[in-house]
């Protein structure tokens, strides 16, 4: 089994998770990876993601886990690679005995954006507050959701910003959100093409937030 | 150097739907840096979904960017949302691959695939800063030029291209290509260069209007055809690794217009067709693979290409496509491979009489045998195309639709396998068309085509039986741009004017904007819905197709007496079409 480290990064940004999916599975063909399917009446290939960015944000760190025979790490970098569009780069890739369930155990993500006008200290009076309510649609309503609690962390350094969201199905706030309540409390322009994923944690045994890759050792 | 549209495209982008349709970064992109002396774009006047999926314009795209000099890129037609952010930033429409405005190619083409498409190249021309007519356009902007099928009969939008390419791509496209990159080397103006564009084979150039015959690519399995395509990143209307196996068609059904246009009949070897399927399945990555021709059926050689086709399918867990079998040339055995449980039959009309005047060379038996095979099959979904509105159509037709319908599921009362049967039977609208025995014919009135609709619709409320029809208006619409001339050039603009677009979605479509738009340009709508006379000259006579008049006069003649004509599989008929290439060489 194989996990690799992928960007989504330009072009590609645009194109949605679902159709992601379908771009990285015709990849795993023209690879020629002996890929694992199901044994159910219409087989699929055995392939799982983690939680999607918005339509339009940008990432340097997605992954893929795909259920495969004979290949190595390298090899199987190399030629993906050689497979698939630049958009969608590897950066890395990792042979594990059982799938680690990234899905599963991610539940933040690290996120970064240009901001060089952002006010850095209207920014910390933001992460200083117990409740942060702002109206977000679910199920076509709109619901009044207050998401502080969503928030672990937000801070502006040398014309940066830096968030860490909740990420995944216990708690999840989506980048975008998160990007027009800011436009809206600062008065901004931040758009969500600049945003990066930088990374997905997890939270180890102590309740420390860690990089999600170190499971794939 | 970023051009200011790719520096404001992140935040168009952000507000459209599916915004993968405009920025292209597909895999298996040409190398769009190469020394290039000749820029292409080619627009195809649909949303990116449609016109990814048109296999001409992706033989012309790659061939054209395996050109020495020469780089091509794609345009299609926006949705409105895209169109609506462009225009309120004062933007151009653009090229997918380097986000060109139109006007800043050395050639732009049109490819255009059905009369339903006429307002998308005003829409088109429209964003891009274009001006309609060729004669409103200085030596400033590139030829524009005209493709596709609907060249058949061009004049309607003639007067908006500087020349329209008659025929096979392949050949006078890449032609043209050729004469423009050296004209301009030698500095000669546009006009010079349509001057000596007259010469070539299948190149109509409407201001000179120079008799043209139809440019044939003679010998098709040396025909280039891609294999290193492009692979999109969203979702197309056909997402599939295609093999196209031969063009034209033996038939000669004498309403479709697609069977005489094609003719001569040319095959690609069943040789040739696996190596280009190995390599678009191991290129593509596909999982899936589909035949592409006006008849499967009638190929040749189709179960050694099937079977070849099915082990090489197989081992890359790739599923294989069959689509458009003709019922005569139905073969049981290959239906069970594709392991579909769906039968798609076209009878086309309801009895034999009928079935007879349009030469569509189907028996009663065939019907049954077919479908008594499908039965013990197991056979779950059966549908039937039919149409209305055909030449001699009388009431008894309509009743033997119906018929054919109740004989379904005796059928499969009898010799059905599975435990339920659903029958889906559609019904067009006969629209006369250029270049068939039918092109003298009348279309039935709207109100007779309501009529006809309604009266199925009652009768076909039968358990399990779904009855869906083409929309009358916009077969109206169809049919007077089919036949129509050049006085329908200030109409399509006025269409576009009063609203027209995607004219081809059902959800676009206003009958009421088109019969305005006739209305301000003073023309009637019953010039080209009316029966011709066999006597008067036709607009698209200039054009020489292949298929003769004559010929088409007498299949129209034979169809009065309710003769049949073989298919040519057997010997030749003489349509004419030979003198551009022999039939099966």
């Amino acid at each position: 089994m194989i996990v690799l480290r992928y960007v989504k990064r330009g072009d590609l940004s645009y194109v949605s998770h679902k159709d992601i999916l379908r771009v990285l599975q015709r990849g795993l063909k023209r690879m020629r990876v002996d890929v694992r399917y199901s044994a159910g009446f219409v087989p699929h290939m055995l392939t799982y993601t983690t939680a999607p960015i918005p339509l339009g944000a940008q990432s340097v760190a997605e992954y893929f886990t795909v259920e495969c025979d004979g290949i190595g790490a390298e090899e199987f970098l190399t030629r993906y690679n050689a497979a698939m569009p630049s958009g969608l780069r590897g950066v890395f890739a990792w042979q594990v005995d059982k799938n680690p369930n990234l899905a599963g155990i991610v539940q933040a993500s690290d996120y970064r954006i240009e901001a060089p006008e952002l006010d850095a200290q209207a920014v910390e009076r933001l992460a200083s507050r117990d409740v942060w309510q702002i109206p977000i649609v679910r199920k076509g309503k709109e619901q009044t959701v207050d998401i502080r609690p969503m928030i672990y962390g937000l801070h502006c350094e040398q014309g940066r910003l830096h968030m860490r969201l909740a990420t995944g199905s216990v708690a999840n706030l989506r980048v975008d959100a998160m990007l027009r309540a800011l436009n809206d409390a600062c008065g901004c322009d931040l758009s969500l093409h600049d945003v990066v994923r930088t990374a997905q944690l997890a939270r180890d045994t102590d309740g420390n937030w860690t990089d999600a890759e170190r499971y794939l050792i | 150097m970023r051009s200011e549209i790719e520096r404001r495209l992140p935040e168009i982008l952000l507000q459209v739907e599916r915004p993968a349709r405009y920025v292209g970064g597909e895999y298996g992109l040409p190398d769009m840096d190469k020394p290039c002396r000749e820029r292409v774009c080619i627009c195809f006047p649909d949303k990116y979904e449609v016109g990814m999926s048109n296999i001409g314009t992706r033989i012309l795209y790659h061939m054209l960017n395996d050109t020495d000099g020469v780089v091509c890129e794609r345009c299609y037609a926006p949705d409105e949302d895209m169109a609506a952010a462009l225009r309120e930033r004062g933007l151009p429409l653009f090229s997918l691959e380097t986000k060109r405005g139109l006007t800043e190619f050395d050639l732009v083409g049109f490819s255009i695939g059905f009369e339903l498409q006429y307002t998308n190249i005003a829409y088109m021309m429209d964003l891009a800063g274009i001006p309609f007519y060729a004669a409103e356009r200085d030596e400033s902007y590139p030829p524009i030029v005209a493709g596709g099928p609907c060249v058949v009969n061009p004049m309607p939008f003639a007067d908006f291209f500087d020349a329209v390419l008659i025929g096979d791509g392949e050949k006078n496209l890449a032609e043209l290509t050729q004469l423009h990159m050296r004209c301009r080397r030698q500095g000669l103006s546009k006009q010079a260069f349509l001057d000596l564009a007259c010469d070539l084979e299948g190149v109509y150039v409407p201001s000179r209007d120079n008799p043209t015959r139809r440019a044939v690519v003679r010998d098709l399995d040396r025909a280039y055809y891609p294999t290193k395509v492009l692979v999109p990143n969203c979702e197309i209307v056909h997402d599939r690794a295609t093999i196209e196996l031969f063009r034209g068609c033996a038939n000669g059904c004498r309403f479709c217009q697609a069977g005489f246009y094609y003719r001569p009949i040319r095959e690609r070897k069943p040789d040739t067709l696996l190596r280009q399927a190995r390599e678009l399945m191991d290129h593509t990555g596909y999982d899936e693979l589909s035949l592409c021709s006006l008849s499967t059926g009638d190929y040749r050689a189709l179960k050694q290409l099937t079977d070849g086709l099915k082990l090489e399918a197989d081992k890359r867990r790739v599923k294989l496509a069959l689509p458009s079998l003709r019922l005569d040339s139905f073969e049981a055995e290959i239906y069970e491979d594709t392991r579909g449980a769906s039968l798609t039959f076209a009878p086309e009309a309801g009895t034999q009489r009928l079935r007879d005047v349009i030469n569509k060379n189907v028996g009663e038996q065939d019907i049954r045998a077919s479908l008594i095979s499908a039965m013990e099959r197991g056979v779950k979904n059966v549908k039937l195309y039919f149409m209305i509105g055909l030449p001699t159509e009388r009431e008894e037709d309509l009743q033997g639709i119906v018929d054919i319908v109740r004989s379904v599921k005796d059928l499969h009362r009898a010799y059905g396998t599975s435990k339920l049967l659903n029958i889906s039977v559609s019904t067009s609208v006969f629209i006369p068309k250029p270049l068939t025995p039918f092109q003298w014919e009348a279309q039935i009135p709207l109100e007779a085509m309501l009529e006809k609709q309604a009266w199925l619709r009652e009768r076909l409320r039968i358990k399990n039986v779904r009855y869906n029809w083409h929309d009358a208006y916009a077969s109206v619409v169809e049919a007077i741009l089919a036949r129509g001339d050049r006085a329908l050039a200030p109409v399509i603009v006025q269409a576009y004017r009063n609203g027209c677009k995607f004219d081809s979605w059902s959800e676009c479509f206003d009958y009421e904007r088109w019969m305005r738009a006739l209305e301000t340009c003073g023309v009637s709508a019953d010039r080209y819905t009316r029966e011709f006379d066999e006597d008067e000259p036709l607009c698209w006579d200039a054009i020489d197709n292949g298929v003769t008049k004559s010929y088409l006069l007498a299949e129209r003649h034979k169809s009065r007496a309710g003769l049949t004509t073989p298919n040519c599989m057997g010997d030749c008929n003489a349509c004419g079409a030979a003198k551009l290439g022999r039939c099966y060489q």
